[in-house]
């Protein structure tokens, strides 16, 4: 086939352009809708989403001021139980902190608020630093000898040194970036806390 | 012509041709179930609970899987198929202890969750049905002889009409149907959206060939 | 202005650009335009040519489907079973990638097939091309070792009982046939052992072996040019530039054609993955729902479809080492069809009817040596599986008698 033949057949180069086009635009559709099952097949599997099924949590025997971990999709959530006088303290931080209204942090709209609680009394939160993914520390007494003077009670992380609050808030001048994450959860019952599922939504999360 | 005998052997190839595989001595009857019918499903489900899972597991199924797809809330899952034992993210295992079974009836029940695909509903709807009893008042099965597993429908058999019998083993071949495949349904309502995209691909594909072709003199 | 003035304008302008940067490091333009954009095919390939692009397709089909199943697949006796469950079940879209790898399995024989039959029909393993088909019979045994280990993987009772014959096969050879076996199942039995070394070979060695395998082949065949219909070569007839006046280069009009006859294929193959998965107890034979039970065989084993003419030819013989050495011989003698046909003509529109009868014969006794190879062997049934086993070999016997001097009909000097 010569090119003086198909000259002579008149080839219409715009039509061959706009059906080379069209069915490039539909394959290429197609080949989009064909990745969706790859891509998505990443996600968490239903076993895996079974394992990370909420978590009911009984607090009626946490005293004031203690902590209690529980295990929710394989990660430590924490719930401590707040005295009148570590809330109060929260509200004299907001200077040195990064982030004191939780507005780049991860949390539940639920509690963007100044506790980061749905009960004030009851923090809820994952015990990953939000750095590079350590486990902080408890530190809930005034002046810790590990963490300063003038510590006010907190989390401490050992692995870069980044200080939070007792609402999980980030100190300035540490690594960490943002808050402690906060889990959906809500109250059960007055006494039974479960994680993993927003307030008044049916099903599992 | 040639064309088309290529063509049509080309479809031919794919099936070969379609027998019926070795099994049972006994004609199955259909079970003229259908995946479709919700009602049947959580009847099926009920009955399963009710009559199969003293012995029996569905290991690779979970409630909450169970209950999404046949149109139960998780409450009503944990209810009405566990009695509120278990939670909605269990397998849905058998209430029988370990060993037992093999103490009492002499075997491990098998796990039903792929019963369905192994012999399909037709034997497993004649099976439930196929008990006997002699002048002895021995029971057997003529769907598979000397089963060791008890003729659990003998309940409906004798009290219930003869239609709401067949409908019970029938729920529960459905039941088993979807045990089986828990997906089919997503996948069949999937399939012809993809075929009429490929036609409608296919007809471009068709036409920007023949412009292309008509530089080719023959 | 033609199609390729415009091309040829469009690489002026690229001249100085990234194309022209990588060019100068890698042979990208002139890989492009030997293989593709100026690789001449003959212009009168019809519908039987579909099927070598449409096994590039399949390939590839089961390289991603099957890379995404190991993503979830656990290689081991007490958890492969499960883990395809779970990946049926619980691995978002599992069950579609699954299907697709198990459909792909018996489309890429089909394929095969077909695109053997296209051979056979025009000639095309004939000089200058017997290595291209020497090249295409070695994808072809090593795609059968590979369908043959992926189907161990589900670890079911098919799974379980069908390696368990194959490889009880090995032991029929005589002095070393018993340890042969013991040491490709690396047990006394088909265990854990074979199902881990099987999964090595299916998703690494073989398919490593066969993507060579297909470069090869490729390569081998633009070496020589394709074959045709009317089994003519078309390089003997060159226009003024040089190039064959029957050939078009294969971009644009062989990648659009073969585009539209891979959407064409994409749409039975898609009526099976979502209607029809288990193929009529053919693609997925039930008994293979039921876990691996080493104290329990099934009632009745077949193979899979695809290797059923084999078996059949391996249950026709009554002799445990003949019958394999039947089988093997089977498949080797396909190999030296090259040299078996010894008539010049190529394509089938032009030769005696001495062939046009042999090769239906040999179509025919494969199909019905497929079908028996299903069937349970009754004493009629392995007298009938006796009779086509000769017919299938009475082919390549009587071929290179009646090739020698065929009546064959005149050539045309071009294509139609």
């Amino acid at each position: 086939m010569s090119t003086k033949e198909q000259k002579s057949t008149g080839v219409d180069l715009q039509r061959r352009k706009i059906l080379t086009g069209a069915t490039g635009v539909v394959g290429a559709a197609g080949a989009t809708f064909l990745a969706v099952p790859f891509v998505s097949s990443w996600q968490p599997s239903e076993k895996a989403k079974a394992a990370g099924a909420p978590v009911d949590v009984d607090v009626s025997k946490l005293q004031p001021g203690q902590m209690l971990t529980v295990s929710w999709r394989g990660k430590p959530v924490w719930v401590v139980r707040r005295t009148p006088e570590m809330l109060e303290r929260l509200e004299s931080l907001d200077k040195q902190l990064r982030d004191p209204a939780s507005q780049e942090s991860i949390q539940p709209s639920y509690c963007q608020n100044p506790s980061r609680a749905i009960n004030k009394e009851y923090l809820v939160v994952v015990g990953i630093c939000t750095h590079l993914g350590c486990a902080p520390l408890y530190r809930p007494a005034i002046g810790s000898p590990d963490v300063g003077a003038d510590w006010q009670g907190g989390f401490f992380c050992p692995c870069h040194g980044s200080r939070f609050d007792l609402a999980g808030r980030v100190f300035q001048s540490v690594p960490a970036p943002t808050n402690l994450e906060i889990p959906p959860h809500h109250f059960k019952t007055a006494n039974v806390i479960r994680i993993g599922e927003d307030p008044q939504k049916e099903g599992v999360a | 012509m040639k064309k088309l005998i290529a063509i049509a052997s080309f479809y031919l190839m794919l099936p070969l041709s379609v027998m019926a595989a070795g099994g049972p001595a006994i004609e199955l009857e259909p079970a003229q179930n259908n995946l479709r019918d919700q009602d049947s499903l959580q009847r099926g489900a009920v009955l399963f609970s009710n009559y199969c899972m003293a012995c029996h597991s569905l290991k690779y199924m979970r409630y909450n899987r169970i209950a999404r797809d046949i149109g139960w809330s998780d409450e009503e899952v944990v209810a009405k198929m566990a009695y509120g034992q278990n939670k909605v993210v269990d397998d849905v295992t058998t209430r029988m202890l370990p060993g037992v079974a093999l103490d009492v009836l002499g075997t491990e029940p098998p796990d039903l969750s792929l019963m369905a695909r192994l012999k399909g509903t037709d034997y497993i709807y004649t099976f439930l049905r196929a008990y006997h009893q002699d002048e002895n008042g021995n029971w057997d099965n003529t769907v598979l002889k000397g089963t060791s597993m008890p003729n659990v429908l003998e309940g409906i058999q004798r009290h219930a009409s003869s239609e709401d019998y067949a409908q019970a083993a029938r729920d529960i071949a459905n039941f088993l149907e979807y045990a089986g495949e828990p997906g089919k349904m997503q996948r069949l309502d999937l399939g012809w959206k993809v075929i009429a995209f490929l036609l409608v691909l296919l007809l471009l594909t068709y036409i920007l060939k023949k412009e292309y072709w008509r530089d080719i003199k023959h | 202005m033609s199609y390729q003035e415009s091309n040829q304008q469009a690489t002026q302008k690229k001249q100085n650009s990234l194309l022209a940067w990588l060019d100068r490091r890698y042979p990208l333009v002139s890989t492009w335009n030997e293989h593709v954009g100026e690789y001449y095919a003959p212009k009168n390939f019809n519908f039987w040519y579909f099927f070598g692009s449409l096994a590039l397709l399949v390939l590839v089909n089961q390289f991603i489907t099957g890379i995404w199943l190991t993503m979830s697949y656990k290689p081991s006796a007490a958890e492969a079973f499960n883990s395809i469950e779970y990946i049926m079940r619980d691995v978002e879209w599992g069950w579609l990638i699954r299907y697709m790898h198990s459909t792909g399995a018996s489309a890429f024989f089909i394929v095969i097939y077909l695109h053997m039959m296209r051979g056979l029909l025009y000639g095309s393993y004939k000089e200058p091309r017997e290595l291209v088909w020497l090249l295409g019979m070695f994808i072809f045994l090593v795609l059968m070792a590979e369908a043959f280990m992926g189907y161990l993987l589900p670890w079911g009772q098919m799974s379980y009982w069908g390696a368990q014959v194959i490889i009880s096969l090995f032991g029929a050879i005589p002095v070393i046939g018993p340890d042969l076996a013991v040491w490709v199942r690396g047990d006394f039995v088909i265990s854990d052992a074979t199902l881990n070394r099987f999964f090595a070979l299916h998703v690494i060695a073989l398919p490593l072996v066969l993507i060579i395998l297909v470069f090869m082949h490729i390569v081998a065949l633009h070496r020589v040019g394709s074959n045709n219909p009317d089994g003519v070569e078309i390089k003997k007839y060159k226009n003024e530039a040089g190039l064959p006046i029957d050939g078009i280069p294969f971009h644009p009009y062989y990648s659009v054609k073969d585009t539209m006859g891979a959407v064409f294929f994409m749409i039975p193959f898609a009526l099976v993955v979502f209607y029809w998965p288990e193929g009529g107890g053919y693609f997925l034979e039930p008994p293979n729902f039921e876990p691996a039970n080493p104290l329990k065989t099934p009632e009745h084993i077949a193979p899979v479809w695809y290797f059923t003419p084999y078996y059949a030819i391996l249950r026709a013989v009554p002799d445990k080492f003949l019958g394999v050495v039947a089988m093997g011989a089977a498949i080797a003698v396909l190999f030296a069809m090259p040299w078996l046909d010894r008539c010049k003509v190529k394509s089938i529109r032009y030769r005696g009817l001495s062939f046009k009868l042999l090769l239906t014969m040999f179509v025919i006794s494969f199909i019905v040596l497929g079908w028996l190879g299903t069937q349970p062997a009754t004493p009629e049934l392995t007298k009938a599986a006796q009779i086509f086993t000769l017919l299938y070999f009475g082919f390549f016997l009587v071929l290179p008698f009646t090739s020698a001097n065929e009546k064959t009909k005149p050539v045309p000097e071009r294509v139609h």
